[in-house]
């Protein structure tokens, strides 16, 4: 099957309204954005946010996301000390997502994209089918990390009776947000045509 | 642009895409130009029936799903999902009750809880991932529904459709309701957790907004904008 792609007809399909227009324009006809035929440097804007999503990685697993003062004592729990104490609870399936979605998930995006960026980058032809699977899922669940920091808010917000019990947010939990934040744009400013470019010059 | 239509599918080829007219014969004038986002091939597509989804045929990426009277529904969904939104902010979210002693908790106190203790910056990044954005897409949503269903021509609907099309991916309801499930099951050992209206109005309000924003679909709602300006 012969791929007919809009760039090798000298098309450029606007990336927020998607109207097909020629390539020499610079803003599309129907809605005015920047047209491109590929998003601008998206290999080296997606690897950049990459390497600021791996910096931002440390502080949000070293430092404790949520502070519990019970009375005197005062407990500091880091994501992965969550994930432990809430199986030491016997709340297998609770402890299951958190570290899905805040342990697996971050990770699984970062490696995915450094993969997809790697990839592009060598011109590899592994099949573009399973990698634009790929790009889609890391896109779908990236903001699904979120739930981690939306359990402390709710968490701080709900439990703070006088002095006996109070949560407060960590400083990881910020850390740990903006990591989410910066994954998706990486993952926004990835361009998955481009995993497709190469398998058209072998084509045509 | 001739040479576009060189290699000829047969509509039958994929059977999952029911309305690609990539055959000399059978592409029709009124067809148009459409691009995979995800792997830029080019296809002719056509009018669509209700019910149809658009598919690529080489990355299986969903290119547009047709319904028809889309746009009536958005209004009528996007005023649900305000109403919703209005109640779960106005009402008592959840109640904390420890040692007899008892915390109640509705989404703008949670908001300024955390600014209290000193996390603006989160408190700020909340409050816009659950309430702002999804509100503005809300607002903007039944805005752009209106002047599509009515044909009512105006400068702004297009800027307002850019605006939704930007802000839909920085809404995460669905994402904070299963957090909010999740911290029930954390703290439900603690104490007795009560459940306030807001709750269940969030609830609804995440659903009207999944709703409302799955009747805009990118393709066929700028074929409309256009439509209209002509």
């Amino acid at each position: 099957m012969k791929r007919i792609t809009a760039m090798s007809r000298g098309l450029a399909s606007c990336h927020l309204c998607q109207k097909v227009a020629s390539s020499q324009l610079h803003h599309c006809p129907r809605c005015g954005t920047a047209l491109h035929l590929r998003k601008r440097d998206s290999i080296n804007r997606t690897l950049a946010l990459l390497l600021t999503a791996c910096v931002l990685y440390v502080p949000a697993n070293v430092y404790p996301i949520m502070i519990t003062d019970q009375l005197s004592s005062s407990l500091e729990s880091t994501i992965l000390g969550g994930v432990v104490l809430l199986i030491q609870m016997d709340s297998i399936p609770v402890a299951a997502i958190i570290f899905i979605a805040s342990v697996m998930v971050p990770i699984g995006k970062l490696l995915a994209l450094f993969y997809l960026c790697w990839t592009v980058k060598r011109g590899s032809s592994v099949s573009p089918r399973q990698r634009s699977v790929a790009y889609r899922v890391t896109e779908l669940i990236g903001k699904w990390s979120m739930i981690d920091v939306f359990v402390v808010s709710i968490l701080v917000a709900l439990v703070h009776i006088g002095k006996v019990l109070v949560i407060r947010p960590g400083i990881a939990s910020i850390a740990f947000a903006t990591l989410v934040i910066v994954t998706m744009i990486a993952a926004e400013g990835f361009d998955p045509r481009l995993i497709w470019d190469k398998e058209e010059e072998q084509y045509d | 642009m001739e040479c576009i239509y060189h290699r000829v599918y047969s509509v039958s080829e994929f059977s999952i895409v029911s309305n690609f007219y990539v055959e000399m014969s059978i592409v029709k004038p009124e067809d148009e130009w459409i691009a995979c986002p995800s792997c830029d091939q080019l296809f002719a597509i056509g009018q669509m029936q209700h019910g149809e989804t658009a598919r690529c045929c080489s990355c299986n990426h969903l290119l547009s799903t047709y319904r028809n009277k889309p746009y009536e529904q958005v209004v009528a969904y996007s005023i649900s999902g305000l109403i919703f939104l209005t109640l779960a902010c106005s009402n008592p979210f959840m109640s904390f009750k420890s040692s007899g002693l008892e915390s109640v908790m509705s989404l703008p106190q949670a908001i300024s809880q955390i600014r209290g203790e000193g996390m603006w910056d989160l408190a700020l990044l909340v409050a816009c991932f659950i309430m702002i954005i999804p509100g503005i897409v809300l607002v903007l949503a039944m805005f752009l529904g209106l002047s599509l269903a009515l044909r009512w021509r105006n400068h702004w609907a297009k800027e307002v459709a850019k605006v939704i099309f930007y802000l839909q991916t920085w809404s995460m309801v669905e994402v904070f309701f299963i957090g909010v499930l999740v911290s029930l099951f954390k703290i439900a050992h603690m104490a007795t957790v009560g459940i306030g209206l807001a709750f269940w109005s969030y609830a609804a309000f995440a659903i009207f907004f999944t709703l409302a924003l799955s009747r805009l679909d990118t393709y066929q709602t700028w074929k409309r904008l256009e439509e209209l300006e002509v």
